[in-house]
Formats: C-alpha cells, structure tokens, sequence
C-alpha cells in the first residue's frame, strides 16, 4: 500500500511535471513567435495583434485553423504577400503558438 | 520668291501648330518653375518647386467654404490605403496608388484612362509602412511614377501608354522599394528608395526625363574605404539604411534640389558606432549629375529611428533683419529646423512639440545637445522616450502661408518606452530592429499647429484625439485644407484656428489636399482611403471601424 502510494505519487508527480513542461515550452515557443510576428507581420495586422479592421485580425483564427493559417501565410492572400522559403516550419509552429496564445477563443 | 515664301508661311503654320499643340500639353521646364504662381494647375508634388502647398486661389474663402459641396467621388478601385497627392493640369487630374494611375477629368470626374502596374507580389515582404504609393509628377506630356518594385515608368499624360520604364538596378529581396513622388528638376527624374527597415544602403538616382536612362546614383552612405566610412562601426554602413522615400524640393535660382536622408539601420545603435553619415541628413545636390554640394545631419548615432526625410519647404523669411533664402523641416526629432538654402547653415533651430531627448541645439557644433535619455538608451537601459519613433510629425507633408507666415503641421502627441539589448548582426533584406519598443498614447494623440518658423511656438493648435497623418494645404482665401483618419475633410480658419468646414468622405484621409481652377471655378480635391503603417499600427485600435476603400473626391462652391 505504501509502495502503491509512493508510486503513484510519483506518476502524479510526474505527469504533472509533463504537463507543466509541455507548457513552459509552448510559452517559450509563444515568445519565440512574438519576435517573428513583431519583425514580419505586424505592420500589417497590428501592434500585439491588435489590428484596426484594415487587415484580417488573427485573434480569430480557430484551433482548427492551422491550415488556412499556414495556407495564406505561404502562399499570400489578397494583398498579403507569400512567406514561403522565407518563414521556415519551425517559425510558422512559433507563429501559430503565439496565435493560439492570444486567440480570441 | 512665291515659293519661298509659300514655304516659308508653311514652316510658320507648323511651327504655330506644333506650339499650340505642346502649349496644350507641354508642362516644360519653366511651367514647373512658375507651378506655385499658376494655381490653375498642380504640375509639382508640394503645389510648386518650394513644396508649401500654398494656392493664392480665394473664391473659396473664409465666408464662402460653408458653401462647399462635393462634385463628384472616383473609385480607385482598390482596399489599399490613398496617400498619393493628385497633380492637375488644364483642368485633367492625374492620381496614383501602389498599382495604379489614373487620368480623370476634374470637372465631371469621369475617367479618362487607367493603368494597372504589375509587380511581384514578394516586393511586399519588404514593405515597412502601407501598400501605398506618394504621386507622380508630370513632364512634357508624360506622367512619371514609381512602383514598390523599384521601377520608374512614364506614361503619355493623354492615353496612359508606357514611354519608358527604368528599374533601378537593386534586389527588393535585399530591402529596397519605392513608394516616393519623382521630382523632375532640369530635366531630370529624381526618385529615392524606401527601405531602412530592412538595411538597405540608400540612395538617389536620376533619369534623364525623356528616355527613362540612369543618368547618376548618389548613394546616402559612404562605401568602404570612402570619406565618411570613419563614421561608422565596423563593416556597419552596407546595411545602415539612409532612406530617401519622401519628395524633396528644389530651388530653380540656385539649381539646387534639397533631399531629407532616412534614419540609420538597425534603430538599435549599439552595432553602428560613430556619427552615421549621411543618416538623417538633408543633402543639396545638383539635379543634372547628382554632385553633392551640401549635407547638413541633423541627428547623428540615432537610436529612436526619428528619420530625417520630412518634406522641406522653402521660404523668404526675416532672420534679424536680413531677408534669407531659407528651407525648412519639421523633423520627427522634434526640432522645427531652418537652414539657408545656398550654404547649408543651420539659422534657427527650436522645438515644435514637447521632447525630452535632447534640450536645445548647439550652435557651435550644430549637434543636438542630448540629455540623460538619450545617453542612457545608447548604453542599453530602458527609458521613456519623447517624442517616439513616429515623430513630432511624421512624412505628411506641412505647409507654409506667406501671407501668415506660418507653417501648418499635424503634428503628434506620442512617447515611447525603449530598450536596445545588445544588438545583432543586421542581415540586408531582413526586418532587423533590435529594440523593444512600447507605445504611451496620452488622451489627444495629435495636433494640427499653426507654428512660428523662427520660434517653433504654435499660434493656435486644435487637438485630436486621433493623431491626423494627412498633409495640410492653405490658400489665399485664409483657410487651411487637411483630413483626419477617422474620414473627414476639414477647413480652417487659417489665422485663428477654427474650424469651418467639414465633410466625412467614406474612409480614412491620409493624403495632401490640392486646389486649382478651371473656366473660373475653384476646386479642392483629395484622396480618402485609409491605410499606411500609422493607421495599421500606432493608431489601432482607435480607427477599428473606419471603412476602407479609396476615392478621389473633389469639391467646388454650391451653384459654381
């Protein structure tokens, strides 16, 4: 019972500890992509996101809307131009995380 | 004998009609010389060579403006922000934006001809500051005009067929892009580049007005090895930026062009030690071979991006008794400068708004003497910076009454809370700031100020909550012309400040207001179309709401 105890303590302990990482580094990937969206992208869509209506506010954008995300960030939409073999995979994951930080929902 | 003479009276017809034909559309040389003694047209970006926007047109008056209603609205067809100025000759109106120019007959605005410019949509990943475009100027029947791509091309002023194009040679995929209005000058195509964002080393090129061909680049920053190169740290000049993206003007008497030079690159100053030259400098240069023969810095090691390359407006004023050719800037540092036009001497330098990074000039070594602020920025600790980097006011062009001598400026209410880690290396091409900035935004963002150019100080001043990023316009009918972002176009009581008249267009105002006259009617014209990087960012979300969509509207009395 003891053992059983501590054991799972230790899985709670844990699991706990892997979440907060998974956290910490969303965070840190969050923080990676402010840095990426400030240099490129907020002279359009705003200061912190904070646009004002003349370009699409991505605060709306969906946890679903990776696609269409990464769709217009690649290859352009309207007046927005393509980013592609500018912004690499791993900046498009640090722009998303900053997002999805600040969506709207 | 008969013959002869037939011949002769033959040569004389064509010669007459070949005159009458190019009087009819001729813009030459002088037209342009005498552009802000003829208020019929608008042939020169800044309404004449001396950029003042003042129109001693005066059916439209203090009295009369009440009756001013809209004659007709033109779509530019486009969501993109307006910001260009409309040129006008014999009654037709010529207006760009970032893809199109359009011929427009002024008095029934219907639409003469209309161009679509292509360029490769990647030019915008190097676009700091608005898809937009600033004007054209107009030579011997053609319509001149840059496009982001770094392209100049000519258009017949009559059907808007291409005469010539040149493309600077430059990469855009290394920073470089052109939003400016050409200034021709002695025959010569003047344009400058954008691109101080994203380290470009910058420049001035001149087309010869008739063939498009290059005919000189003078660029803003030495090269290695060449005078000046002392003046920064390391191999820091390639990318250090020296944009030339707003007009300049020119004196026709001294056959000198005046030109303002952008900010240094990156704003963070800790990689480019030394004094940056020739960053936020205003340069005098012979248009016909681009020979520099004077360059004033007005702020040199600048870390708060406060860009040199406001308009420059030329004036006879009384300094001490003495009439002086002088040209003036209302610089984004805050300083209202006056410098004489022939030498380059600064005669008068005072603040037109409230600042706290410098506390007065220094005559002696014509420095800005800095305060704490500055020093402690430069060395990496955080501060609050007065005004920021948008500027006691930003490009839109001021304007100067002769009649009030005063100078008209929207001006901006704006700090900023600043940090310059330790700097990175700048890579040319790429969007490299390294500084951390924070907007403070006080209750009224902005001013339009009618300011003493000898003491900076405002004769009467009108607050706005919304910081206006339009150019002003004044006329001999004592009213001052200029549009807010929220969309109205207003008029002012150009002595005292009051406001007379008022007419919401359908979006934002961020263009320069014009007048002119045809068959004895005077009109106002102005573009609507919210956009640029000021409404985009600085100024969200308080325009949130404001519809885009640009128009050209033009107005004229009620019954006219």
């Amino acid at each position: 019972m003891k053992r059983l105890c501590v054991a799972g303590l230790l899985l709670c302990a844990g699991s706990l500890f892997a979440v907060g990482a998974r956290a910490q580094d969303q965070a840190d990937l969050a923080k990676a992509g402010f840095k990426i969206y400030d240099n490129n992208c907020a002279q359009c869509h705003g200061d912190r996101l904070v646009g004002s209506g003349i370009t699409f506010d991505l605060r709306r954008l969906k946890a679903d809307e990776r696609p269409r995300f990464e769709n217009s960030v690649l290859n352009g939409k309207n007046q927005m131009p393509p980013w592609r073999n500018v912004l690499k995979p791993a900046d498009l994951d640090a722009i998303w995380a900053y997002i999805r930080a600040n969506a709207n929902e | 004998m008969r013959d002869d003479k037939h011949t002769g009276f033959a040569i004389l017809a064509s010669i007459l009609a070949a005159g009458i034909s190019s009087a009819a559309f001729a813009q030459s040389a002088a037209d342009l010389v005498n552009d802000n003694k003829n208020p019929k047209n608008v042939l020169t970006y800044g309404m004449g060579y001396n950029a003042q926007r003042y129109s001693t047109l005066k059916q439209v008056n203090r009295d009369t403006v009440k009756d001013l209603v809209p004659a007709w609205a033109y779509s530019m067809t486009d969501q993109t922000g307006l910001e260009a100025q409309p040129l006008v000759h014999d009654g037709i109106i010529y207006i760009t934006n970032h893809n199109r120019t359009a011929a427009v007959d002024g008095v029934t605005g219907k639409e003469i001809w209309r161009v679509v410019h292509e360029y490769p949509p990647e030019v915008l990943r190097v676009v700091c500051c608005g898809i937009v475009n600033r004007g054209a100027a107009i030579y011997n029947g053609k319509i001149i005009r840059t496009t982001l791509d770094n392209t100049t091309v000519a258009l017949d002023a009559k059907t808007g067929k291409e005469v010539w194009k040149t493309k600077a040679d430059v990469d855009f995929n290394k920073g470089y892009s052109m939003t400016v209005a050409p200034l021709v000058a002695n025959g010569v195509v003047v344009v400058g580049v954008a691109g101080a964002e994203f380290g470009i080393r910058g420049f001035l090129d001149g087309y010869d007005a008739e063939t498009g061909a290059k005919l000189w680049r003078k660029h803003t920053i030495p090269a290695k090895g060449e005078k000046g190169s002392e003046t920064w740290e390391g191999d820091s000049a390639e990318t250090g930026g020296g944009s030339t993206w707003v007009t300049g003007s020119y004196d026709p008497e001294l056959d000198l062009v005046f030109w303002g030079t952008g900010n240094p690159a990156p704003w963070n100053p800790r990689g480019r030690r030394g004094d940056n030259l020739h960053t936020n400098s205003i340069l005098a240069f012979k248009p016909k071979t681009g020979d520099v023969v004077w360059a004033s810095q007005t702020d040199p090691f600048d870390p708060f991006d406060h860009d040199g390359v406001n308009a420059l407006v030329q004036a006879d004023l009384t300094i001490n008794g003495q009439v002086k050719k002088v040209v003036m800037q209302a610089h984004r540092d805050g300083y209202l400068y006056v410098l004489e036009r022939a030498t380059g001497a600064f005669l008068n330098v005072n603040k037109f708004v409230d600042m706290n990074w410098s506390s007065g000039w220094d005559a002696k070594s014509n420095r800005p003497i800095l305060t704490e602020v500055s020093f402690k920025a430069i060395a990496g600790e955080k501060v609050e910076v007065w005004p920021s980097l948008s500027g006691g006011t930003n490009w839109h062009p001021m304007s100067y009454s002769p009649v009030e001598n005063l100078l008209y400026i929207n001006t901006f209410n704006l700090g900023m809370n600043y940090y310059a880690p330790p700097p990175e290396k700048a890579v040319a091409g790429q969007r490299t700031l390294h500084v951390e900035l924070t907007p403070i935004k006080p209750e009224f963002q902005g001013h339009l100020k009618a300011v003493d150019p000898l003491t900076g100080k405002a004769k009467w001043e009108i607050p706005f909550k919304v910081a206006n990023t339009a150019g002003t316009m004044n006329t001999a009918g004592g009213l001052v012309f200029t549009g807010q972002l929220t969309g109205e176009f207003i008029a002012v009581n150009s002595s005292d400040g009051k406001i007379l008249w008022k007419f919401q267009t359908p979006s934002g105002i961020i263009s320069q207001p014009v007048t002119w006259e045809k068959d004895g009617v005077q009109y106002v014209t102005v573009g609507s179309g919210i956009g640029g990087v000021y409404a985009m960012r600085t100024a969200a979300p308080d325009v949130a709401g404001v519809p885009t969509g640009s128009t050209l509207w033009t107005f004229k009395l009620h019954g006219k």
